[in-house]
């Protein structure tokens, strides 16, 4: 396997919801049809650059994330490319129904960004910190799922996802987060980037906790244990043959998502491991409980997801694939 | 307007012809919503057969007027009304419910002409109105986009968002009709969630509100045309068609306990020959009466 350039460096420039508006209006250049919905949030979201771009196609719907999912279906069965932007925890939970059946059911050219999620999301607390849409979304038919390690990386999601014909749900992180790829990244459904080398466990990351998982991997080398650490930021389609590969290599993995560990990104890791290699796993993510308001740090810590609990789990799991040789 | 006996002689026919194909396919299927099928008989009949401007050797004509069927669970109705409107053959209908075939509720991917898949209620409102900015950004003015609404689904939350936002941006090529049949899938509507004063709601919200008895024909036609042309005012018109649920089927009217209830294939036939009988034609009755299958039975109403 061959390995990609790794350059953890903080981006100081944009936050992850700026480097989205960015590319909304970078997008909005390449393809007319495309049309943004906004339902009350775009200052936020920063949906509020293609506003200014392209105010001819920009609709406001209100406070109404029903009316807009739908709207959403409408304007795409007449040609259109319609991106209904707003909080991930309301295109996941409040927008639903219509999601699946206005959208995802007739396969059609709807992208959806869900803004703000996991753990960094202000101090709005619990109904705004979006855990569980990485399961609610990729539970769904025709439906491909993304989650970006950085800017570049959700530049590159929202190209592909123009790309296929169908629905995408990518997640926005609020953010600044540490550059992980190069200007000339690129993003393939279906395909994961190695990003470091290593023999003993590897490291699953999607998200920001890919960054996170860079950050265990030194952690674990300084204790002498090599790590490798590959970003998923294609959750839908899986890249199957990447974690075989690794996998069969290292002999146990841990998985990394900022989300709830069930149904989400480790469950699908899971589910890969399960059917083509069983290995021992550990899954670092919110587990079955509530997002409260807190800082940044804080909730990471609280929740066992910062890179101390990712290098924790990685000793945890190699420590059971020891014991399994033994036997 | 000008409207000749021979027209509204063949929207009659059309009407009867979609009640009598939706028995067919839902007797047929052993499952199916008989009752909000046939009770919007009249009001398919009017929109396919005079209202709107569609084209089935070109279903994709990016001109076209589109129609949501909000209500999906009286696609056998829709089903009946493209067949006879020339989308595809009769035998396309028999498939209904079966594997690979025409879905119980509408999925646009099985059936020419079919402008949007449903099912869950209260959602194809905010498509028509999707489907008619999608007008409006393409400039075409004499287009018009039409949603048939039950009226018990105007109970979803949805719908009101949706209604609200069509007289937000003064949507005048969006026309729903509301299938105003007042029976729901377990009662009367207004002992499930009354509704009153509905044509209130609407105009409340910024629309044009006409009312008609959905079963005339005559009625329908003049209230289309007024939305159509007439009442261009820039507001959305909603047209409350009152019906009878299960219209021109014994047992089936007015009746909540048929709202999902396939007739087997004897009481089919009997219904079949009154409808006929009704319409002043030579009695016909159930197509597939002797034909023999293994499927499941679901005709079990409630």
């Amino acid at each position: 396997m061959e390995e990609s350039k790794v350059a953890v460096v903080q981006d100081t420039i944009v936050e992850m919801r700026d480097a989205f508006g960015q590319a909304l209006v970078e997008l909005g250049h390449d393809y007319p049809q495309m049309i943004l919905l906004d339902a009350d949030l775009h200052t936020s979201s920063k949906a509020t650059y293609f506003k200014q771009a392209f105010p001819e196609r920009f609709i406001q719907v209100g406070i109404a994330e029903q009316n807009m999912f739908g709207i959403a279906a409408g304007l795409v069965l007449s040609g259109f490319i319609a991106f209904p932007s707003t909080f991930a925890v309301f295109a996941s939970r409040r927008a639903l129904d219509q999601i699946a059946i206005s959208i995802c059911f007739p396969n059609l050219n709807v992208k959806i960004p869900g803004s703000y999620v996991g753990l960094p999301t202000s101090r709005a607390g619990a109904s705004h910190n979006c855990i569980e849409d990485i399961a609610v979304m990729r539970a769904m038919p025709n439906m491909r799922v993304a989650d970006a390690g950085d800017n570049a990386d959700l530049r590159a999601i929202m190209r592909a996802a123009m790309e296929v014909e169908g629905p995408v749900y990518f997640r926005i992180t609020r953010y600044i987060l540490p550059t992980l790829f190069g200007s000339d990244h690129k993003f393939e459904w279906g395909k994961g980037h190695l990003l470091k080398n290593g023999e003993d466990v590897t490291l699953f990351g999607t998200g920001l906790m890919t960054g996170k998982c860079i950050e265990a991997a030194d952690l674990l080398e300084k204790d002498g244990i090599s790590a490798e650490v590959i970003h998923m930021g294609s959750i839908k389609p899986i890249d199957r043959d990447l974690i075989a590969t690794s996998v069969s290599k290292t002999g146990c993995a841990v998985t990394a998502e900022n989300a709830t560990v069930i149904g989400g990104f480790g469950a699908a890791v899971a589910k890969v491991l399960g059917e083509e290699c069983p290995v021992p796993l550990r899954r670092i993510g919110v587990r079955d409980r509530w997002v409260d308001s807190g800082g940044i740090d804080e909730l990471f810590t609280h929740h066992g997801m910062q890179p101390s609990d990712i290098a924790k789990s990685a000793k945890q799991v190699i420590a059971t694939k020891t014991n399994t040789d033994v036997l | 307007m000008q409207f000749s006996a021979d027209k509204l002689a063949e929207l009659e026919e059309m009407a009867y012809h979609i009640r009598r194909l939706s028995i067919e396919m839902i007797t047929y299927a052993k499952w199916g919503h008989i009752g909000g099928s046939v009770s919007m008989a009249e009001i398919l009949s009017v929109l396919y057969f005079h209202s709107m401007t569609i084209n089935p050797d070109d279903p994709h004509w990016e001109e076209r007027d589109r129609l949501v069927l909000s209500k999906a669970h009286g696609s056998p109705a829709l089903y009946a009304a493209l067949h006879l409107r020339g989308y595809y053959p009769e035998e396309m209908l028999y498939t209904y419910c079966e594997l690979g075939g025409f879905e119980g509720h509408t999925d646009m991917s099985r059936t020419p002409g079919l402008e949007s898949s449903g099912g869950p209620l209260g959602m194809g409102l905010s498509v028509a109105v999707g489907m008619a900015l999608a007008m409006r950004f393409k400039e075409i003015p004499r287009g018009r986009v039409y949603c048939i609404l039950g009226d018990g689904e105007t109970n979803e939350g949805n719908v009101w968002e949706a209604v609200m936002s069509a007289s937000h941006y003064n949507l005048d090529n969006l026309i729903a009709v509301i299938d105003y049949n007042k029976v729901m899938a377990k009662g009367f509507l207004w002992d499930q969630m009354g509704i009153e004063p509905f044509g209130d709601k609407w105009r409340a919200f910024g629309w044009d509100v006409l009312e008609v008895d959905g079963h005339d024909i005559e009625a329908l036609v003049e209230a289309t045309h007024k939305a159509r042309w007439v009442m261009l005012r820039g507001k959305p018109i909603v047209i409350i068609a009152h019906t009878v649920k299960g219209r021109g089927l014994e047992m089936a009217e007015f009746n909540y306990k048929w709202h999902t209830h396939a007739p087997d294939p004897p009481t089919a036939d009997r219904m079949l020959r009154t409808l006929a009988h009704n319409y002043g034609r030579t009695e016909s009755g159930y197509s597939h009466l002797e034909e023999e299958d293994q499927k499941e039975n679901f005709y079990g109403g409630e």
